[in-house]
């Protein structure tokens, strides 16, 4: 069975290609969304099992992205972990009620971000990495 | 000032030195209106419908007399300009008076009508500079918090990205990396993590600082805190060859705070402490009960290091404050840490304070108030100086089907909380701080003043808001359950009448979620009669299904 696929949704280049490389070494395939914009229009052609998403982006900022995920049939089950510079104080409560799976501090402990992801992917859509 | 007529409120008992001071003010070049209150009630009751230009007050009232006085006047109206006016030349009541922000005191018999209408003037001014600099201080704390909240966002996304490629680099996934290399980087991270916290502490202490600062306490095990950080700072301990021991009371009681916030200060105290104490030496944590103080918990972080100076002592808890003679092979910190710590001991309402020797070492000690069920029920099940005629306690357990998401069901089970804290009534019923629990389930205890007949309209209410959690309808189960509170004959004090309901409580509450050990087998094989819908028995738990 194929790897499961994330899609990685941030501004900075620089740590799409850390997530990347980490996510890859863990065995998951991923694909990127630079902006708010591309998040969604991504996330319709690649149909990915789980987004991570910044919320701090261009072109709608994440909250945008994830209140249209949310509002649509086709990519509301899809699980999202929020990963952002930003406050836990203003943001954490927030991206929960909005619909995240999780909520995730920048920089965040590889280990804990990990095994989030792993029990946030939807089971039986893909091989587990081991 | 300008051409606005000044409204002068005139609060005077005596009717002729009332017409002497409208006499004078009239007289002024000024435009006044004088509205005049003979008793203090007539005054605060015109202040409070409109709003003067100053306030003219004379301190013997019928109703009220000296220092309560003016009291009374700037509580109900703490931004409008108060000017005394009295017959007692009280130098040591004027300067109070001032103190506590009136604007100025005068003598009645050296009263002449320029000397007045300048008193009143300068008076509004200086009222009004006063009110624009509390603003100007307002907008730049404001400002700042702004500023170190944008700073410590930007600052997290280069340092993330270090962070990011430190690891990658130390775990092997960008090609073999060999041992010296490995040091290096481990350094590099070392450092990055260092700034990291930096970046948090900033953040921190200007919430603190502007008093935004918020916990949520629950009934948590300080013991259990204590080993947790011990845990998590044993590493950094045992590479600087510092011992690290604990002396913890096993049986001491659970105290009320915020298990995150408390961690937060027991790892600043320990980094402190093992930052500052030579290899070889050690830092030790104790937590004790003291007969003297019986509502609150000790727990102390002593360290065999350098020790503080006698002036540093007091200082040691101020915002930026480093000892400037403590000789530190580590780096510094931004000096905020202890006092983050005591911003958040204090809003327990624990103390914190530091016992230190030059050459002798450092003991730091706070105190937190013992969670004690009795304080928190006595407001909600007494009524005017009697126990309530019936109390029942109410069990909501929240179970979720699957197991999902973490973050969405912690989340669910919060939202869960809040809403029932909204649908009891705050006068009479209380919801426990929820209890700490390893499992996804969650059961949250109501107390409620009512009696077991009025319970089902009670658990409709609860459960038709709380089926309002989108998530929990989806995900979860909710089932409610009550049980009656024997209540103690009403021969014995209130005190003890109450305490004895909460002895009740916290057994039936031990009952309900299992035994101590809340290993997630044992909380399921809990001896509670839940399996058994719509049967009433005395000390069992009804199940309430809608």
């Amino acid at each position: 069975m194929a790897n499961h696929k994330i899609l990685i949704v941030d501004d900075d280049p620089d740590l799409r290609q850390a997530l990347r490389l980490r996510l890859r070494a863990n065995r998951y395939d991923t694909v990127n969304a630079v902006d708010g914009y591309s998040a969604i229009a991504v996330a319709y052609k690649e149909r990915p099992d789980l987004i991570i998403l910044d919320l701090g982006l261009p072109a709608g900022d994440g909250f945008i992205v994830l209140d249209r995920l949310q509002r649509d049939d086709k990519l509301s089950t899809i699980p999202v972990i929020v990963l952002t510079a930003r406050d836990p104080q203003s943001s954490e409560q927030r991206s929960l009620a909005a619909g995240a799976a999780a909520f995730f501090q920048k920089p965040a402990d590889n280990a804990e971000l990990l095994e989030v992801i792993r029990a946030t992917l939807p089971k039986g859509t893909a091989a587990l990495p081991s | 000032m300008s051409d606005q007529p000044t409204h002068v409120l005139l609060i005077e008992d005596n009717p002729g030195d009332a017409d002497l001071v409208r006499l004078r003010l009239v007289e002024c070049k000024s435009a006044v209106d004088v509205n005049c209150a003979g008793r203090l009630s007539d005054g605060l009751a015109s202040l409070a419908k409109d709003v003067p230009s100053v306030v003219l007050l004379d301190l013997n009232l019928p109703d009220s007399r000296g220092a309560e006085t003016f009291r009374k006047v700037l509580e109900q109206a703490p931004n409008v300009p108060v000017v005394i006016l009295s017959g007692q030349d009280d130098e040591a009541l004027a300067l109070k008076a001032l103190h506590q922000g009136v604007q100025d005191y005068l003598l009645k018999g050296s009263l002449t009508s320029a000397g007045l209408d300048r008193a009143l003037r300068y008076a509004v001014e200086r009222q009004a500079l006063l009110r624009s600099l509390e603003m100007s201080r307002k907008q730049q704390l404001e400002f700042k918090n702004q500023f170190l909240s944008h700073v410590s966002h930007e600052l997290r996304t280069p340092l993330t990205c270090i962070h990011q490629f430190v690891t990658i680099l130390l775990d092997g996934l960008a090609g073999e990396v060999n041992a010296e290399q490995r040091d290096h980087l481990k350094t590099i991270l070392k450092s990055v993590n260092q700034l990291g916290a930096m970046v948090r502490d900033l953040l921190e202490a200007s919430r603190a600082e502007s008093g935004k600062t918020r916990i949520e306490p629950r009934c948590v095990s300080i013991a259990d805190l204590i080993h947790a950080a011990v845990a998590m700072m044993q590493a950094a301990a045992h590479e600087k060859g510092v011992g690290l021991e604990v002396g913890v009371d096993t049986t001491l009681p659970f105290v009320h705070g915020d298990p995150d916030r408390i961690l937060e200060v027991l790892i600043n105290l320990l980094d402190n402490g093992i930052k500052f104490t030579p290899a070889g030496g050690a830092v030790t944590v104790k937590a004790c009960a003291v007969p003297s103080d019986p509502d609150f918990v000790y727990v102390s972080v002593a360290d065999t290091g350098c020790g503080i100076v006698p002036e540093a002592k007091a200082l040691i808890f101020e915002r930026l404050y480093q000892d400037p003679n403590a000789v530190d092979n580590n780096r510094k910190g931004l000096g905020l840490g202890l006092f983050i710590a005591k911003e958040l001991i204090s809003l327990h309402g624990g103390r914190i304070w530091v016992a230190s020797e030059p050459g002798q070492g450092s003991t730091f000690s706070f105190t937190l108030p013992l969670y004690s069920l009795a304080k928190l029920l006595f407001p909600v099940i007494t009524y005017q100086g009697c126990l309530r005629d019936a109390i029942v306690l109410l069990k909501v357990d929240l179970r979720p089907q699957s197991k999902p998401a973490r973050g969405n069901w912690k989340e669910t089970c919060q939202r869960c909380l809040d809403i029932l804290q909204r649908c009891v009534y705050l006068d009479k019923d209380l919801v426990l701080p929820p209890m700490t629990s390893s499992g996804p389930e969650q059961t949250y205890l109501v107390v409620a003043s009512t009696d077991m007949d009025r319970v089902p309209i009670m658990m409709t209410r609860i459960r038709e808001q709380l089926e309002k959690v989108a998530d929990l309808k989806a995900s979860g189960e909710l089932t409610l359950s009550a049980e009656p509170v024997t209540l103690p004959g009403p021969a014995d004090p209130l005190d003890k009448q109450v305490q004895e309901v909460a002895n009740r409580v916290t057994e039936m509450a031990r009952l309900a979620l299992g035994p101590a050990e809340n290993s997630k087998s044992a909380r399921r094989d809990a001896p509670i009669a839940q399996r058994e819908p719509q049967k009433m028995e005395n000390g069992k738990w009804q199940i309430i299904k809608s």
